[in-house]
């Protein structure tokens, strides 16, 4: 018996083809679409995500209790050297580096701006967050007095490469101090706050500069996947400030479920056309067919069958419209998340949102499963309404209908 | 084994063009009768059959089936009565266009769960008695439209129903397959004890059977 209907089903799905067509063209670039949309949006969000933990706070970073209230040189984590060696030996931290931060203000022969001197080691930031990436202009060296700048600081303070900029605060022992320092390389991390402070200069030199030993940090940023860390962190350094990127910059937390849910949201709506394209299609074409139907019910099929073999139709015809949009839609993100999206076009508006203006797309597998259950439950949904119409017909009303 | 009682059946009731297309029908149709509904067009053939085939309900009046009330039995019962009971060859050929002819003559036989090689040698045999056994793998629009009538009775006949009953089943057949339908009938009456009914006002097929019931304006005139 069931052997009938799985024929019947596969067969009016593709025998009938150019309605099949429709409806798996129909499902497959909708779902191409929202791939390509899911993944482009993912791609956004996890790129800020990735220059901020690059760029600044790793997956956890350490800092004195009062530094993040009050960015003052005394609020410095003073043994971070020995710190740093021991957490290197923990096997679920990946890369590790300290900074010592300071505020103040840089200033040109014509210009000034508040700023925020960071004492880095540019080889352990190469390492720990690929720095040499963020590189816009020039070199990627603190030689003689070198300085990295954020890009827009450079440009508040109208400074190019070889510019000279002196940088005054207060120094360890409360005087105010200044260096001059010349500008090797402009570099953007995306990054909003850094990108218009952050004076990057070499560590030891900005030691000397504030007159602090070289144990002395105010930030341990640490690059690990490890979920307990942080909880051994915090119990390990009580006297410490621990936090991960989340903690640091809610705003990225915020962005990223408010992507969950415009991505929720642009699902919906791409479903609902779709829902709505193949209700349509699959409405029409079962009503076309409604005196095929009513024959069958005056022979002896009965109405459960029927509805199997229309059930069973729409998700021959929904699994081949997911199989196409799967292959489409893989396609599509395989590219973009190889070459990306350019959108340099509105370069100045990313910019300043923190987000590169090439975005690469994410692929991942939950996308595929979460529109294999919308696209199978749309198809299985848009029988619904032939299927109340086929239970009510009365089968004499086709057989007089032709007499 | 098929009783009609006092059956009544009126189309647009109520209306001014009000049609009492069975008036107070009363007929008994015993097991293994080969009986004929025979009448002008418009007198009720067809109505009748489609009340006795449980396809229609009448408006008042019983009709029995063995013995059993028929008329009283929900959609889903009647499907069922019409399944594992009945034969149909409808005026039109109905048959289903997504299956050839060898899935469209073995499909009732499907519904009722037969084995598939009981339903392969089944088919080939009466396909091959309405010489259509070379079509068996085609599609039912690529035959002509006597093809696709035997087609028709070869599907209601397959399946080896207690009861056939049959719309003017000669109509679209010249008069070679006329005479071999008619032929498998007898055989299907004499030899297997199969009730048939037929509406149709062909003479081949006035001779061909035992029995004939004359219909006027919905009622019986000569039962």
């Amino acid at each position: 018996m069931f052997n009938i209907i799985i024929k019947l089903a596969w067969n009016n799905a593709f025998l009938r083809l150019s309605r099949t067509i429709l409806v798996i063209l129909m499902i497959a670039i909708s779902m191409a679409m929202m791939l390509s949309i899911q993944g482009i949006y993912d791609g956004m969000t996890l790129n800020m995500i990735d220059k901020t933990l690059r760029s600044d706070s790793g997956e956890i970073s350490l800092y004195h209790k009062n530094y993040r209230l009050d960015k003052n040189l005394k609020h410095n984590i003073k043994d971070a050297s020995q710190i740093q060696t021991f957490l290197q030996t923990n096997n679920e931290i990946e890369y590790i580096t300290k900074r010592l931060s300071v505020e103040g203000l840089s200033a040109t022969a014509r210009k000034s701006a508040f700023s925020n001197v960071i004492g880095i080691n540019l080889e352990n930031e190469i390492a720990f967050g690929q720095f040499n990436q963020f590189l816009k202009k020039g070199d990627m060296s603190f030689r003689k007095r070198g300085a990295l700048l954020g890009s827009e600081l450079a440009k508040t303070l109208k400074v190019n490469i070889g510019s000279k900029i002196i940088f005054s605060t207060q120094d360890h022992s409360g005087d105010i101090n200044s260096i001059a320092v010349r500008v090797r390389g402009i570099v953007q991390t995306s990054n909003i706050a850094l990108d218009a402070s952050a004076v990057y200069v070499d560590l030891k030199q900005v030691q000397k500069f504030l007159g602090v030993n070289n144990q002395m940090a105010t930030q341990i940023a640490i690059r690990t996947h490890s979920q307990t860390l942080l909880k051994e962190l915090k119990n390990k350094y009580p006297e410490l400030d621990v936090k991960n990127f989340l903690e640091l910059y809610p705003m990225l937390k915020q962005m990223k479920d408010m992507m969950v849910i415009f991505t929720s949201i642009t699902f919906l709506i791409v479903m609902l056309v779709v829902l709505i394209g193949i209700t349509g299609v699959m409405y029409v074409s079962i009503l076309d067919r409604i005196r095929e139907f009513g024959i069958m019910r005056a022979l002896g099929m009965s109405y459960q069958n029927i509805r199997y073999q229309i059930f069973l139709e729409a998700f021959l015809v929904g699994l081949t419209g997911y199989i196409l949009g799967a292959i489409l839609g893989f396609s599509t993100l395989y590219y973009l998340q190889n070459y990306g999206l350019n959108l340099s076009q509105y370069s100045e508006g990313m910019e300043s949102f923190g987000m590169d203006t090439i975005i690469y797309a994410q692929m991942n597998i939950s996308y595929f499963t979460s529109t294999f259950y919308a696209i199978i439950t749309a198809s299985l949904l848009s029988v619904l309404l032939p299927l109340i119409k086929i239970k009510k017909l009365n089968p004499i009303d086709v057989i007089k209908a032709e007499t | 084994m098929i009783r009609l009682i006092n059956i009544n059946k009126y189309f647009y009731r109520g209306e001014s063009r009000e049609v009492h297309a069975l008036n107070d029908i009363n007929l008994e149709i015993k097991e293994g009768e080969f009986s004929l509904l025979n009448g002008p067009s418009g007198c009720g053939k067809t109505t009748l059959l489609n009340n006795i085939g449980a396809l229609d309900n009448p408006d008042s009046g019983e009709i029995f089936l063995d013995e059993s009330l028929i008329t009283t039995l929900n959609e889903d019962e009647k499907t069922q009565l019409r399944l594992n009971k009945m034969g149909f060859v409808f005026q039109a050929y109905n048959l289903v266009p997504v299956l050839n002819i060898e899935e469209n003559i073995g499909f009732i036989m499907k519904l009722r769960g037969f084995d598939d090689s009981i339903i392969k040698e089944r088919v080939l045999e009466v396909a091959t008695l309405l010489e259509i056994d070379n079509k068996l793998n085609a599609l039912p629009s690529t035959l002509s439209g006597g093809q696709q009538q035997r087609v028709a009775v070869a599907r209601a006949v397959a399946a080896k129903p207690k009861i056939i009953l049959a719309d003017e089943p000669t109509a679209n057949l010249d008069s070679k397959n006329s005479k071999i339908l008619m032929q498998m009938m007898r055989t299907l009456n004499e030899k297997e004890g199969v009730t048939i009914v037929f509406a149709s006002h062909d003479e081949y097929v006035i001779e061909s059977v035992r029995r004939v019931i004359k219909l006027n304006d919905g009622a019986i005139i000569e039962p």
